[in-house]
């Protein structure tokens, strides 16, 4: 059975560049368009690896690693930090906050596969 | 008389210039208070063209933000499912093409085909050595033949011995009377087994038409389906080699289309990583669209004096504001060059 990935980015093309490259190694992709909409698919299932922007709107990603640490089911998850973000601060929160990974935008879809596939197999 | 023009003088430019002061003083009145109607007139403008212009903008800024997102979205997915595409239509193709290389169909066809060519051989051949039995068997006939020959031969000798004896039978008289009659039984004999060797000779005869007849159809048979083996056996040859032509023709097609297939797919690959521009775009856009939106925020706030006239804009906050919302190198390069720096290579940093 594959392992699920759930993306969370509030911009579509990033959410199909993620789901593209990660289905292509055979993995199940879940998307969410903000860290709200991603806790709501977080609930009643099984997610192996979240990839998450940072700035989004409702709920910035630095604020979801907090909230999915906080859950028993999630607390061990791993949790890739996607994003344009360039400030040494804001990287500093989210290594912080739980992230394992921290991988800037744009990225080539085989960086992203190799991040993942470090963490968790297919 | 001089000192009265110099007093007269003075008189006249004294009240030419009370006058001419008088005069300047109440236009001065005049020209203040269109000024300050101008300057409230000019504040009003800034605070209206804000208050209108700027929403405009920025709607503007975000339809177009949100038309660009959907277009990218929708194009990168249409990439994202060409990608999808070439890859099954190549791994089809290359599953083909490892069956066509590793003793595939035609391998196996050419293969069963030879069984069957080589099936018929082996009958043929065991035809043919049934052949050469009925060739011995008609030599063996002859031999037959020869001894019924040899056996009537030996009887016509015994009946000539036979006569002879009762020839001295009779001679002898009464003593060879027995004789006599033993030699006419001998005589008796050698005519039977002539007639036996007679029969016997037809027989052979018979048997022999016979196993030549066979023979000679059985030849006739073993000749004609030596040719059809022969050309079946060519036919098979000549249209596995055709085929093979037609596969490799199909092998080399398919290698072209494959390599088309991997750089068309490394292509569009490509161009869907670049489509993350939309990203970087709509962010900056987002941000220009939020300092737009704080602009009429920011002429509200310029409180007016007793005057009523406001006090001046603070550029340097709005400005301020916009830079701090700033999340790429590029953002900054592009504030101050109009140009943004080129986009850096992805960085992965594990914690």
């Amino acid at each position: 059975m594959s392992k699920t990935i759930l993306v969370v980015d509030d911009s579509a093309s990033v959410r199909q560049v993620v789901t593209i490259a990660l289905r292509g190694a055979g993995y199940e992709v879940l998307a969410a368009t903000d860290g709200q909409d991603a806790l709501r698919q977080l609930d009643g299932r099984r997610v192996h690896l979240i990839v998450s922007d940072v700035n989004m709107p409702n709920m910035d990603g630095i604020t979801l690693v907090g909230e999915v640490k906080k859950l028993p089911a999630y607390k061990f998850t791993p949790i890739i930090m996607l994003t344009t973000e360039s400030q040494e601060e804001k990287k500093r929160q989210a290594q912080a906050a739980g992230a394992k990974a921290w991988v800037t935008k744009p990225f080539q879809p085989a960086q992203m596969l190799a991040a993942v596939q470090k963490l968790i197999a297919p | 008389m001089l000192e009265s023009l110099l007093v007269l003088l003075a008189l006249v430019a004294g009240a030419a210039a009370g006058a001419w002061f008088g005069r300047r003083s109440a236009r001065g009145r005049t020209d203040a208070v269109a000024v300050h109607r101008d300057a409230l007139r000019f504040q009003d403008s800034v605070g209206e063209l804000a208050s209108t212009i700027a929403p405009v903008w920025a709607n503007q800024i975000a339809s177009s933000r949100s038309q660009m997102e959907d277009a990218v979205g929708a194009v990168t997915a249409e990439f994202g499912q060409i990608v999808e595409n070439l890859d099954t239509v190549l791994a089809s193709s290359s599953a083909a093409l490892e069956d066509g290389r590793g003793g595939g169909a035609l391998e196996r066809g050419r293969h069963r085909l030879g069984n069957v060519v080589s099936t018929l051989d082996d009958a043929l051949r065991s035809k043919r050595a049934a052949l050469g039995d009925l060739e011995r068997l008609l030599e063996l006939n002859q031999e037959l033949k020869q001894m019924t020959a040899e056996v009537a031969q030996i009887a016509a000798q015994t009946n000539l011995l036979a006569l002879n004896a009762s020839i001295e039978a009779a001679r002898a008289g009464a003593a060879g009377a027995g004789f006599g009659i033993v030699a006419l039984e001998v005589r008796q004999l050698a005519d039977r087994s002539f007639q036996t060797s007679e029969r016997m000779a037809q027989r052979v005869d018979g048997i022999g038409s016979a196993i030549t007849s066979t023979l000679s159809r059985a030849e006739g048979d073993a000749e004609r389906e030596g040719v059809a083996v022969a050309r079946a056996n060519a036919e098979v040859s000549e249209v596995l080699d055709d085929l093979d032509v037609v596969f490799s023709g199909l092998r080399h097609s398919s290698d072209e289309l494959e390599r088309a297939a991997v750089g068309i797919r490394g292509g569009v690959s490509q161009a869907i990583v670049n489509l993350q521009f939309q990203d970087r775009i709509g962010q900056v856009l987002g941000h220009v669209k939020d300092s737009i939106e704080q602009l009429p925020v920011l002429v509200d706030r310029a409180e007016p004096d007793a005057t009523g006239i406001r006090r001046p804009l603070d550029g340097q906050r709005l400005l301020g504001d916009l830079t701090a919302a700033y999340t790429m190198h590029q953002e900054r390069d592009a504030q101050h060059a109009g140009v943004a720096a080129a986009v850096p290579e992805s960085e992965i940093t594990f914690f």
